[in-house]
Parts: C-alpha cells; structure tokens; sequence
C-alpha cells in the first residue's frame, strides 16, 4: 500500500513560474493545486486541507507576507508548512519571513534538489503534527470516556476507535474499556440486588398460615397457659 | 430482673446459633451470668460452638423434660474452655444428640410447663442475668412453647424474599402469644446493601424494632463450626457488632 500523494499549493503571480514548479513537483509525484495571485491561494488553502504551501513573495492583491500572517493567525491553519520562494533576495525579506513564521526561504529559480529536501522536510513536519494532533485528539476521547463513567452514560464502543492502536496509548483504551465494562456490570448488579432489598410479603397466604397455626385448640390452649404463667 | 429471651428464624441456617453463641459471649464479657438453652431438640447444635461434643454431653434437656433429672444438673459451665478471662459466666444446657431421644420427643413432645419452670430454675439457682432460648426453626409445637415461655423474642432473618412471608408470620404468632418484647435481627446482609436502608425497611415492614444489621461474613462463615468467632477475633468488625445487640438485648 503507497501512501497517497501529498496535496502541495504553489501560489504565484508569474505564470511561467507557477508552471514550472507545478509540472516539476507532479513529476514528483505530488498532487499540486496552483493560485495566480495571494488572495486566490488564501482563499483556497482555506478551502481544503494541504501538506505545504509555495509561496511568493511579491505578488499583487495579497502579497506572499499577507498570506503568510493570515496563515499563522488561523486556529486551523498555524501548523501548515510554508516555503517561500521568491526572487527577492534582500536579507531584509529572509528575516522578515522567518520572523512572520515561514519554515523556509528559496531563492528562485529554485534548485530542484534544494526544493526536494525542502519540501520532504515540510512533510515530514506536517506528518508529525497530523500525529500529534490524533494523538491528543485520542487522549481526548479516553478523558471523555472517563467522565461518561462517572456520569453512568459510558458506551462499551465508546473506545473502539482508539483501542485499535498498537501503541501505550491503545493499550490504555482497552485496559480502561475492560475495567469501564467491569464497574457496569458491577452496578447493574448491584441494583438488582437492591431491588431484592423491597420486602414483598403476600399478606392474604400469610394471614391464613398465621390462622392454621393460631386457630387450633392446642394453640389456644398455649396461649392460655403461656398467660397463665406469665401472671405468676 | 432477668431475661428470657427466644432466639428463633422461620427457616434453619439462618444464623439462630452463631447469633445466641455470640450474643450469650459478649454479654459475659460485660460480667453477666448467661445461660443457654438449647431447645433445638430436633437439630441440636449449639454445644459444638460451646466446645462440647458427643463425648462430654451428660445430662440433658430432654432428661429434664422427662422429669428424670433436675435442670440444673443438665446445666455445663462452659465458661473456663470458652475463655478464662471472662467476667461472666455461660453455662449450657445442651440437648440431647442421642438418635432415639430426638424420635421420643418428636413423638410424645413435653409439657409447657416443665420447661417454663426448668427455666425459672435455672434463671434462680444459677442466679442469671440472661437466659437464651436456641429453637428450632418454623413454627412447630416445641418452638412454640419456648417462644410462650419467653420475655423477649428475637427473629432472625436473611434479606431475601424467601425469608420476609415466613418472618412476618413469626412475628404475627409471636405477638398472640403476647410476647412482651420483639426484636428483628438482620443477617447475612450482602455487603452491597446499605445497613441503614435494610434497618429501615425491615423495621417498616414488620413495624418491629431491629436490634442489628449483620453482614454476611465470610470470616465468620469460615470458623464457626470451630468455636465463637467474637471470642477469636475479638477486633473484627462483626464482634463489635454482636456486643452491641447483647446491650441492646440485655436493654
Ligand atoms: N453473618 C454471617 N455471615 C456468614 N455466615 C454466617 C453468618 N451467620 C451464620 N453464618 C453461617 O450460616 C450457617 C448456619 O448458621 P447457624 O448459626 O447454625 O444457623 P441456624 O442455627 O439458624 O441454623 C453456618 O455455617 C454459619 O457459619
Ligand atoms: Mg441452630
């Protein structure tokens, strides 16, 4: 089973450019959407999930900054790889960029096999976030189910989901699920017992034993007697 | 003035021996004279918690009843084996294990009266502070007569449907049988119950006051065919508990 390619976006007013770098990175194997100018590529990495983002610097509309900040300023977006590339190679945009968040700079034309480390490394980044964020996501499931206990609304499949990994973490879902599905029984348990606790006594058949008993000569006889001696 | 108290449960295996065993041991622990009677005749059983067997049974019960011995002479001070320490004292008046003297009083039974006045025998010459009445279960003749001749009677019961119709039909009886005092005595309570509810049900469906709420034990479970469990393990739980209804008991 391959991996599914990575979806890149390369967002550039120079279409000669954009081309170029958009066949290259197909040719490597990407998936690779293209934006001519920086609110079309904003709009669009809004749109859908990417793995990286090529961005220029100089651009009209929204230049590459813009996109950039936004891209940092957004909950969802903040952890996206972002390469630079631009002709501009004053030192002055390199800071600027590094400083607004940007994971690297490439000067253009790029160098393929800089542009191929660059973007392998952007993944890489982009996987281990993806990780970490499911990771958490899935401690968030197990901190949930834990409250669902406490509450007495936990489902047994409540943890499938995150049982299933070969990791601590799965280990912990299907420990827990066990000990959840044991505490369950357990009070299921207990509350038939308590309902054993209500005292049903059918007065009518115990009425007529108390009779038979009571209603013999002999009884009242005892019962005299018991009196009798008790008088004494 | 001291009492007679009937320890009784509609059905066998409740408890009735272990119950009056440790109630008569606690109550000599707070220097009182006790006395037991076993008029279990058809099962009698009590003497093994006492440390008495087949062997060192001499006179018993059933003699008394057959007018062949005074009570008195049927009465064992079991005090020294059970424990030399104590402040009181227990004497036991076993019944006979004996498989014909079991078949002639099943069959010829005794008088109320022979028994009322065996008891106020005891009550006087061993000079007691408490005399407790061991029975049998259900609501046979003999059962009946040591409920007639007793001040106090304490049912037994487990918290489960089969005990609650037969219970209620002891309790009935007992109270035409003008009983004066009535006590309820819960054991076996599972540990998931919760003893104050039991207490409060129980008292409500029977409007009988309840002395104790006993949890099953299995620690008790465990030594009570060897002796009596508060004098082993006078720290567990289940002893505290056994003190406390021989107070209330003694009242
Ligand atoms: N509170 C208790 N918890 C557990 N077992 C008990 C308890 N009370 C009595 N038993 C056990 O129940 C059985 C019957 O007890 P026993 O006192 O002989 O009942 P009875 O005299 O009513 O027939 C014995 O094996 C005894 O160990
Ligand atoms: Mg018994």
């Amino acid at each position: 089973m391959s991996d599914p390619p990575a979806q890149l976006i390369v967002v550039d007013d120079d279409p000669i450019n954009r081309r170029l770098l958009a066949s290259y990175l197909e040719r490597e194997g990407h998936a690779v959407a293209t934006a001519n100018d920086g609110r079309a590529g904003w709009e669009l990495v809004r749109s859908r999930p990417f793995d990286v983002v090529l961005l220029d610097v100089l651009m009209p509309e929204m230049d590459g900054y813009q996109v950039l900040e936004r891209i940092r300023g957004d909950e969802d977006l903040r952890h996206l790889p972002v390469i630079m590339i631009s002709s501009v190679e004053d030192m002055q945009s390199v800071v600027r960029c590094i400083e607004l968040g940007a994971d690297d700079y490439l000067p253009k034309p790029f160098n393929p096999v800089l542009l191929r480390a660059r973007i392998a490394a952007g993944l890489s980044r982009k996987r281990l976030h993806d990780l970490e964020r499911e990771y958490l996501e899935q401690v968030e499931h197990v901190v949930t189910a834990a409250s669902a206990v406490e509450a007495g609304t936990f489902a047994p499949d409540a943890l499938d989901g995150v049982a299933g990994r070969d990791d601590a973490l799965g280990t912990l879902a299907r420990v827990f699920s066990h000990m959840a599905a044991e505490v369950q029984a357990r009070e299921r348990a207990l509350k038939r017992q308590v309902q054993e606790l209500r005292i049903e006594i059918d007065r009518t058949r115990a009425d007529r034993q108390v009779e038979e008993i009571t209603g013999t000569d002999a009884f009242r006889d005892l019962q005299r007697r018991a009196a009798e001696l008790r008088s004494r | 003035m001291s009492r007679v108290v009937a320890v009784h449960s509609f059905r066998g295996g409740t408890g009735k021996s272990n119950t009056t065993a440790n109630v008569a041991v606690m109550a000599a622990r707070r220097g009182l004279r006790v006395g037991v009677v076993d008029t279990d005749i058809q099962s009698p059983g009590i003497h093994v918690l006492f440390g008495i067997d087949q062997a060192t049974i001499g006179r018993t019960l059933n003699d008394h009843l057959w007018g062949r011995c005074a009570i008195t002479e049927a009465a064992v001070d079991v005090t020294a084996g059970l424990d030399p320490t104590l402040e009181g004292r227990v004497f036991l008046v076993p019944s006979s294990i004996d498989a014909g003297d079991i078949a002639r009083v099943m069959h010829d039974g005794y008088d109320v009266a022979l028994l009322h006045e065996g008891i106020r025998t005891l009550v006087d010459e061993l000079r007691l502070d408490l005399l407790l009445l061991d029975t049998h279960p259900g609501l046979n003749e003999e059962t009946l007569l040591s409920i007639a001749v007793s001040d106090t009677v304490v049912v037994v019961l487990r918290p489960d449907q089969q005990d609650y119709e037969g219970t209620s039909v002891t309790v009935s009886v007992a109270r035409r049988l003008q009983v004066p005092h009535m006590l309820l005595v819960v054991n076996k309570t599972p540990a998931v119950f919760d003893h104050a509810d039991v207490e409060e049900r129980v008292r409500a469906a029977y409007d009988c006051e309840v002395a104790a709420v006993l949890p099953h034990s299995d620690d008790l479970m465990a030594y009570s065919s060897q002796g009596v469990f508060s004098l082993s393990r006078p720290d567990h739980p289940v002893a505290a508990m056994y003190d406390a209804l021989a107070a209330r008991i003694v009242g």
